[in-house]
């Protein structure tokens, strides 16, 4: 005898050679999400992402705060990335006021973002090592990652949730003999950085795992909408740094780095290369940066935006963070929409995932560089 | 035959590591060293100095029980609320101080920010745990004693690798 079903459920029809297995939600190795993959035998048939698990209102929350308290808040979705997550805010939100910064603000503005996107980076690169099995690499970064955070924490004063961005500059100047310590841990970190290449990205066992798995054509990735490194893996030239240069990123010399394979190991290269040119901005930047001056523009308490809307963009580590923020004469903004790399990376894990083996699953979707917590905001 | 080759390469790369010096630091018989004695600020420039983030301190000759400090935290961790001192200060007409529960606050220094005489200030301390939640919370007879910490290690790099101390 068959029960009727209410209208609008369906079962599903059982294949006997088709599995389902649920990767999550608790924590595949970032934050809570959900992968639903069927398998035949050891070939991913369909793959399902199902994001949500982390959802913190982030975006409605900032409709009830000023300006100001709104600075804590915003970076918690990354808090590995936390000065690039706030920097499009602060770059709004000057617009929306009229602020000015200081020209030592910005390159100071600049150091922070790129120290913060190789503490980023580091983490994500140890992830990665652990997943395809290589505890070494997880040890490396996660050690040489100490390097940027001392310094973020004499800059900023806070290990990982730094707040030290703020609409009008920077919350405090650096320290007196910043400048001569992060060239010497700079200096140092790029010569470890070229020992990663021989224990890892050149070693045989984690190139048979990754080359030509989960390839993502240039006209898919540019279709799929995909940000950062992974549109970069794929052959496409875009930076934002590059493309829409804010604060002093026009006058400093770097490279955008671009592969054509589109593979998982092109995608877990090119943040790597990222760093080297990370390194180098910090060094132009110590060398260009203005040696005395102000640092923060004051402002008045509770600043009223007028009735106006703005967007605006950086490159994080995971891409580009768009914030779209509306204000209508009040303290508050009226709305705030964050627009974020990782979940439009996300978008394009079904299409990877098909017909690869289940064990080349974790490369994949980690070279995704999508972080849960980031995509729900 | 490459394949060989990248792996000894690899495995060289690691066993070279044997003789480099340990880089992890060893708490709690080492300390970091941090820069100056804490996040402070400056009202009049609107600009703060640079110095670790920790636990408060307050100095009761300045606080005028203004209640700025408690306004700032209101919608950030909510931390800050504000007490009656049994103290007389001619400046403090209510004789209310802020009272801090380092249960809920995430150490974001906007309440320094706030304060405009020079009242509130973080310190170096971030050794803050406890048995018990009440004992998180900090009076501000507690907030006004200046922490002793022994601070001895900085990353040291040399031709060996980055070590601590």
């Amino acid at each position: 005898m068959t029960t009727q079903l209410p209208p609008g459920m369906h079962l599903e029809t059982v294949d006997d050679k088709i599995m389902t297995l649920n990767v999550g939600p608790q924590h595949p190795g970032s934050g809570h999400m959900r992968l639903i993959i069927k398998v035949d035998g050891d070939y991913i048939v369909s793959c399902d992402p199902d994001p949500g698990y982390v959802h913190r209102g982030e975006e409605k929350m900032a409709e009830y705060r000023n300006y100001i308290q709104n600075i804590p808040h915003l970076e918690r979705p990354v808090i590995h990335d936390s000065s690039n997550i706030l920097y499009p805010y602060c770059l709004g939100v000057e617009e929306l006021l009229g602020i000015e910064v200081p020209e030592r603000a910005k390159y100071i503005r600049v150091i922070a973002a790129e120290l913060n996107r190789c503490i980023y980076i580091l983490y994500w690169l140890a992830i990665y090592g652990i997943f395809l099995g290589h505890s070494t690499m997880f040890m490396w970064p996660a050690g040489d990652r100490e390097l940027f955070i001392d310094l973020l924490e004499a800059m900023s004063g806070a290990r990982v949730t730094h707040a030290y961005l703020v609409p009008g500059g920077v919350r405090n100047d650096l320290p007196s003999n910043f400048e001569e310590r992060c060239l010497r841990q700079v200096e140092y970190f790029e010569k470890r950085l070229k020992e990663y290449e021989a224990i890892f990205y050149q070693n045989p066992l984690l190139k048979a795992r990754t080359e030509g798995s989960g390839i993502l054509s240039r006209t898919d990735a540019i279709r799929l909408g995909t940000t950062g490194s992974v549109l970069r893996a794929s052959g496409v030239d875009f930076d934002v740094r590059k493309k829409e240069p804010y604060d002093v990123y026009e006058n400093l010399d770097f490279q955008t780095i671009v592969m054509k394979e589109g593979d998982s190991y092109a995608r877990s290269r090119v943040p790597y290369l990222e760093m080297f040119e990370s390194c180098r901005i910090i060094r132009d930047a110590l060398k260009k940066m203005p040696k005395s001056g102000s640092v923060r523009t004051k402002l008045k308490p509770n600043p009223k935006g007028g009735n106006d809307e703005v967007y605006r963009r950086v490159e994080s580590g995971r891409g580009a963070i768009g914030y779209y923020i509306v204000s209508n004469n009040r303290p508050e903004p009226y709305r705030v929409k964050i627009s974020v790399g990782s979940f439009r990376n996300l978008i394009c894990m079904p299409y990877l995932l098909k017909g690869e083996k289940l064990g080349n699953m974790p490369a994949v979707y980690w070279g995704l560089n999508y972080w849960p917590v980031e995509a729900d905001r | 035959m490459s394949n060989v080759i990248g792996i000894i390469r690899a495995l060289n790369s690691g066993v070279k590591h044997l003789a480099v010096k340990r880089f992890t630091l060893r708490y709690p018989e080492q300390k970091l060293k941090f820069v100056g004695d804490g996040f402070q600020f400056n009202p009049e420039t609107g600009v703060g100095i640079a110095g670790l983030r920790g636990r408060h301190i307050l100095f009761h000759e300045h606080c005028t029980g203004c209640q700025l400090c408690s306004v700032a935290c209101e919608g950030i961790a909510e931390a800050i609320s504000m007490v009656k001192v049994h103290e007389t200060w001619k400046h403090n007409k209510k004789a209310i101080m802020p009272q801090i529960d380092y249960g809920k606050c995430v150490f974001c220094g906007l309440c320094v920010d706030a304060c405009p005489f020079y009242a509130l200030y973080m310190t170096n301390d971030y050794e803050l745990s406890s048995f018990t939640k009440s004992a998180l919370i900090y009076t501000p007879a507690q907030l006004a004693i200046k922490p002793k910490i022994s601070q001895d290690v900085e990353i040291k790099i040399d031709d060996r690798g980055a070590s601590h101390g």
